[in-house]
């Protein structure tokens, strides 16, 4: 794997493999990471603040729409994070980025606890204001199938003994699993469904008053900063093991042929 | 405050899944450091 | 290089391959995936003998009437969507959110009287989130009656400043 990063790809690959050097990724997500878990922690206990305790209570809802600011930006970060390890399963599968292959398989476990966060936190607001935990709606079943996907991923990619084997499969479910994304997307609008559409669309306005919309902006922004640092943080540990793992294999043969 | 258990269970899980995760990728990384530290002949700068 | 481009293209390939694929199942599953069925879907879709279905739509303003069948209380109100409505019964605790022109959808059966007997109502929430004070200063100036329907277009309400009261 080292011995493709040595020998420099030609011209189209050669942007994309930079960054596969993994002495100077090392360098560069050593001074972006601070920064990003700086501003998540930052802008996330801020949009909670802000949401708990400033932002007006909703006229029909009461306090419970306060759960709004957990649940919307992990339900956002859910389809975000899946698309981040789609975007990394085709730099793998036609690029064959090895470093596409290390972040795909940190990104799985994140996404799916983001996921689970957007299910479990959908269910504790689900219950005071519709009155039931679950309902097998388009919109929570297909969410559903995304924390599937992300399990399955996240299994499949730790499944081989030859990771490269790994890779490639989990590379190759994480891009059948993209069809859900739309589905999500728009199963509030193709099919009646106990949840509601969107509030805040591509055309038009925001269907939210100004002081509720602020302090979400605020946490999803800080939610994506988060994850990116954990995934970040993840990935800088993955490459440091796989040189930890090749330095070791080295030596064994080493000492093999002695 | 109306619902407050609801709210605090959601806040609650968001910080638990937020720091359960920090804390693990925080810890692995500087694990791996050392590891590498002690074992890579190339001086190593995380 | 070229094998890049063919990994490129086969990929392309089998998304649209894919795509197509999904579309085609959604399309013809479309009507299962459907969580309720409405007032004027009954006519040509509602599963008849006793089967049971979920039936949504809006409380109909002035429907709702609280009478007691067999000493027991029972809520009777009627799920319209503009252009058909039925009369649904429940026996049970309604939902926080349930008031006249609310979305709610309810699971149960026709009876032979044309009725609806529901024994589970769910509130149906919409996508607007305001404070209270904007609600009332909406209903007070009469540009929106919540009974009636769904509220005024956002651009008009979301950064309004409220005139009376503390909030905002």
């Amino acid at each position: 794997m080292d011995a493709r990063t040595a020998n420099p790809p030609p011209a189209a690959g050669r942007t994309l493999h930079r960054f596969a050097n993994p002495g100077r990724f090392l360098r560069i997500s050593g001074r972006v990471l601070p920064v990003m878990a700086v501003l998540g922690l930052g802008l996330t206990l801020t949009g909670f603040v802000w949401g708990l305790f400033f932002a007006p209570a909703d006229w029909q809802q009461g306090d419970a729409v306060r759960i709004m600011y957990v649940h919307v930006p992990s339900a956002w970060l859910a389809s975000f994070g899946y698309l981040s390890l789609a975007i990394c399963s085709v730099l793998s599968l036609v690029w064959r980025h090895p470093l596409a292959d290390l972040a795909a398989a940190e990104i799985g476990p994140v996404g799916a606890a983001f996921t689970a966060l957007c299910l479990a936190t959908g269910s504790i607001w689900g219950k005071p204001m519709w009155g039931a935990w679950w309902v097998w709606d388009a919109r929570l079943t297909s969410v559903l199938v995304l924390f599937f996907l992300y399990l399955g991923h996240v299994a499949l990619v730790r499944a081989f003994d030859d990771p490269q084997r790994g890779y490639r499969a989990g590379a190759i479910l994480a891009l059948i699993g993209v069809v859900n994304l739309p589905i999500i997307k728009f199963s509030v609008d193709w099919w009646n469904t106990l949840h509601q559409p969107a509030t805040i669309k591509f055309t038009g306005s925001p269907t939210m008053y100004v002081g509720m919309l602020w302090p979400l902006l605020l946490c999803a922004l800080g939610f994506t900063f988060g994850f990116a640092a954990i995934v970040l943080a993840r990935t800088r540990a993955a490459v440091m093991e796989r040189r930890i793992r090749g330095l070791l294999m080295a030596r064994a043969q080493e000492a093999d042929a002695r | 405050m109306t619902h407050l258990t609801y709210i605090m269970a959601a806040y609650g899980l968001a910080v638990l899944v937020g720091t359960v995760f920090s804390v693990d990728a925080w810890a692995r990384m500087s694990r791996a450091r050392r590891r590498l530290a002690a074992i890579d002949p190339r001086a190593n700068r995380g | 290089m070229t094998r890049k481009r063919r990994r490129l293209i086969l990929l392309v390939a089998c998304g649209l391959g894919l795509g197509t694929a999904a579309t085609l199942v959604l399309t013809a599953f479309s009507d299962n995936m459907v969580f309720f069925l409405a007032p004027s879907d009954l006519a040509t879709k509602a599963p008849h003998n006793g089967r049971v279905f979920r039936l949504g739509g809006l409380v109909q303003a002035g429907s709702v009437e609280r009478v007691r069948e067999d000493s027991k209380p029972v809520v009777r109100f009627r799920i319209t969507d503009g252009a058909a409505n039925v009369v649904v019964s429940y026996a049970g605790i309604l939902p926080d959110l349930f008031r006249e022109g609310q979305g709610v959808v309810t699971l149960g059966a026709m009876q032979a009287d044309g009725t609806f007997r529901a024994s589970e109502v769910l509130a149906k929430h919409d996508e607007t989130y305001m404070p209270k004070e904007v609600a009332d200063a909406l209903k007070r100036s009469g540009h929106w009656d919540p009974k009636a329907g769904a509220p005024p277009p956002a651009s008009t309400w979301n950064t309004l400043v409220p005139k009376a009261g503390n909030g905002g």
